[in-house]
């Protein structure tokens, strides 16, 4: 896997390590990443046994394409890295990160068994997830602490609403603040924004797949690539979110076609009437009753945006190949093992 | 570390002696004798001098007193109020830690000069401008005696030139700075004065309740109230609700049945249960309980009262 190719996260499983029915289904699911967990579904008395568990499991959960994370515990960091950087982890989540000394310790450690272990320097990512208000507090802090950090986000959940002695699931955003100040910390500190829009969930739900994809449309469109949850039924939701759909990417060739156009006129910005374009033509504006109204303006920054989808797009049809190829190869030893 | 549970606060002017009087029969948890409004400054002197009177009569159902001092008159106006009965004084307009460190030093001397323990008294500051918000973090860590700090809508709405309604929330970012770093500090972030732009005295029980319910879910612990009339459904809101302390006392067997069958991940009416919603629901279990100490300590203080003031009962002396 090449390390300076970004890793695409639109949606991931978190699952506990020492449920070994997750751990080897996890891997045809189709999600980006598994993030194998050593922390809050791993019972104390297990916490030992879990860890035994994590170099064994990394190929398990690569078979279908997905990347290995491996979720940590905060107060047992050095014993979980230990167990959880082997060659083939791409990302360990440290949890309730509060200040930057503590990223920087396990970058420190993460450094040597890399030397040890292997795997080529500076690879493994550290997930530093604010889950207090200590951590917001110190979020800008927190995120430079290491080039480990690639993308930063959290101030929400459930160890972030005991912390304010929130409830977890009300009618209205009780994190924006948090969540706000975390994002400007990481994308001042130029790192990838790790968040969602506010969505009502009064339910509570964890495999709703409804509210899983207008979650990820809504993430997608508010500038974040980043997703995950706890259930399978949100997995494929997800990748269809964080995707543009055909309309999108349609109407965002026809951009930068007119776009084009407009460079040529010495223009800065023209407006365009979409009513009238053919329905069939090919590429096409999106339909005038969308969001963006009947008349568009085409300018450097509408080109600007129509470029990073149709990139974005590309990264995720690369993703979404490299897994399917991956889960058919394992199909394919599978058929000719038991052929034999 | 105890919960403190200061879920309702009611503010009154000291120089109006009726609401002074009555001050100690609406079931607060805490009673602020404001010396700051209402109160001009050639009649401050005539309300210092009955002022440890007022708080004491304040106190008398279990009640803990806050006294508002003037911003300029912190020295003279703490000297009046300190006392055994008294819990700290509202520092208002706080822009900077400096003033509250002043504060600090004023408290120290006067618990020497009146004989209350070395640093007993709590400082509660309220934030009023932008410069109080900016520097927030600097003044909730400035003092020790720091345990609850608030920003005051009304006042900071009129520092911006801000018309306060309930259909444009101006404080989005001040009430989430405010809760985030008095939480990170471990001091009680409360709401102070109609909050959320809400003129509560409008609203119906359930509407102040529901308001209430919002402030808490804000990360807000606790509510200054400016009419005897919040009190209940404040208090109301603060407290976990019985069948919400059922829900979690069940979350709480769910996990312990999945944590003796070897995994701490459970699902639960659609939800999964895992370490920190068992956490939360210990900590809903026990403000719940928390909450109970404190109404059966006011009850017990205001029977106590009662008896006292029952001209049926004999008074000794």
């Amino acid at each position: 896997m090449p390390s300076s190719t970004r890793r695409l996260k639109r949606s991931g499983l978190t699952m506990p390590i020492v449920t070994p029915r997750f751990i080897n289904n996890a891997w045809h699911r189709g999600c980006d990443y598994i993030n194998m967990d050593l922390e809050d579904s791993v019972p104390p008395n297990l916490k030992g046994y879990a860890r035994s568990l994590v170099r064994e499991s990394i190929p398990v959960v690569n078979k279908g394409g997905a990347d290995a994370v491996c979720r940590i515990n905060h107060d047992l960091m050095e014993a979980d890295l230990d167990a959880a950087i082997w060659p083939g982890i791409m990302m360990v989540n440290y949890p309730k990160t509060e200040y930057g000394h503590e990223i920087e310790r396990m970058d420190a450690i993460i450094t040597r068994l890399e030397a040890e272990r292997g795997i080529r320097p500076g690879t493994v990512e550290i997930g530093a997830n604010i889950e207090t208000a200590v951590g917001v507090a110190n979020a800008f802090e927190i995120v430079t602490a290491s080039s480990r950090v690639r993308d930063f986000g959290g101030a929400s959940g459930y160890d972030m609403s005991r912390d304010l002695g929130v409830e977890m699931f009300v009618a209205f955003d009780q994190f924006v603040y948090g969540k706000g100040e975390v994002e400007l910390a990481a994308r001042a500190a130029g790192r990838e924004p790790r968040a969602a829009p506010f969505t009502p969930n009064i339910t509570g739900s964890v495999s709703d797949p409804d509210r899983a994809f207008a979650e990820a449309d809504a993430a997608r469109k508010c500038g974040f690539r980043i997703g995950g949850g706890l259930h399978p039924a949100v997995v494929e939701p997800q990748i269809r979110g964080f995707a543009p759909s055909d309309d999108e990417v349609s109407d965002a060739r026809w951009v930068l076609r007119e776009y084009r156009k407009l460079s040529r006129t010495g223009q800065t910005w023209v407006q365009v009437d979409v009513s009238s374009v053919d329905r069939e033509a090919s590429p096409r504006p999106m339909a005038s009753e969308s969001y963006l109204g009947r008349h568009r303006v085409i300018d450097r920054y509408e080109a600007a945006r129509a470029e990073e989808l149709l990139q974005w797009q590309d990264l995720c049809q690369e993703r979404d190949q490299e897994k399917a190829e991956a889960i058919d190869r394992v199909r394919a030893a599978e058929s000719a093992e038991s052929a034999t | 570390m105890p919960i403190l549970v200061r879920r309702s606060n009611l503010i009154v002017p000291a120089v109006e002696q009726r609401a002074v009087r009555r001050s100690w029969m609406h079931d607060a948890d805490s009673v602020t004798l404001d010396l700051q409004a209402g109160t001009p400054d050639s009649e401050l002197p005539q309300v210092r001098e009955t002022l440890r009177q007022s708080i004491s009569l304040a106190s008398k159902a279990g009640a803990e007193v806050f006294v508002r001092v003037n911003a300029q008159f912190v020295y003279a106006d703490s000297d009046a109020a300190v006392g055994p009965d008294l819990t700290g004084i509202l520092l208002p307009g706080v822009e900077s830690s400096e003033t509250v460190a002043e504060a600090d030093s004023i408290l120290s001397e006067l618990e020497r000069k009146h004989g209350v323990a070395h640093r007993s008294l709590e400082i509660a500051p309220s934030i009023e401008t932008a410069a109080g918000v900016w520097h927030i973090r600097d003044i909730v860590n400035a003092s020790p005696r720091i345990r609850q700090v608030g920003i005051d809508e009304a006042a900071l709405a009129a520092s911006l030139g801000i018309t306060q309604s309930a259909d444009h929330d101006p404080f989005v970012y001040a009430r989430g700075r405010l809760c985030i770093e008095a939480t990170a500090a471990g001091v009680q972030p409360v709401a102070v004065a109609d909050p959320m732009g809400v003129q509560t005295g409008d609203l119906s029980r359930e509407g102040m309740v529901n308001v209430a319910t919002d402030l808490r879910n804000l990360g807000f612990k606790g509510i200054v109230c400016g009419h005897p009339s919040w009190i209940a459904p404040v208090n109301e809101a603060y407290t976990p609700t019985e069948s919400l302390v059922e829900y979690y006392t069940q979350v709480r067997e769910v996990f312990a049945q999945a944590l003796a069958a070897g995994t701490a991940a459970a699902p639960f009416a659609g939800r999964m249960i895992d370490v920190p919603v068992d956490e939360w629901a210990k900590d809903v279990l026990a403000m719940s309980a928390a909450c109970a100490a404190r109404d059966a300590e006011k009850q017990a203080a205001l029977a106590a009262a009662a008896a006292y003031f029952d001209p049926s009962v004999p008074v000794i002396g």
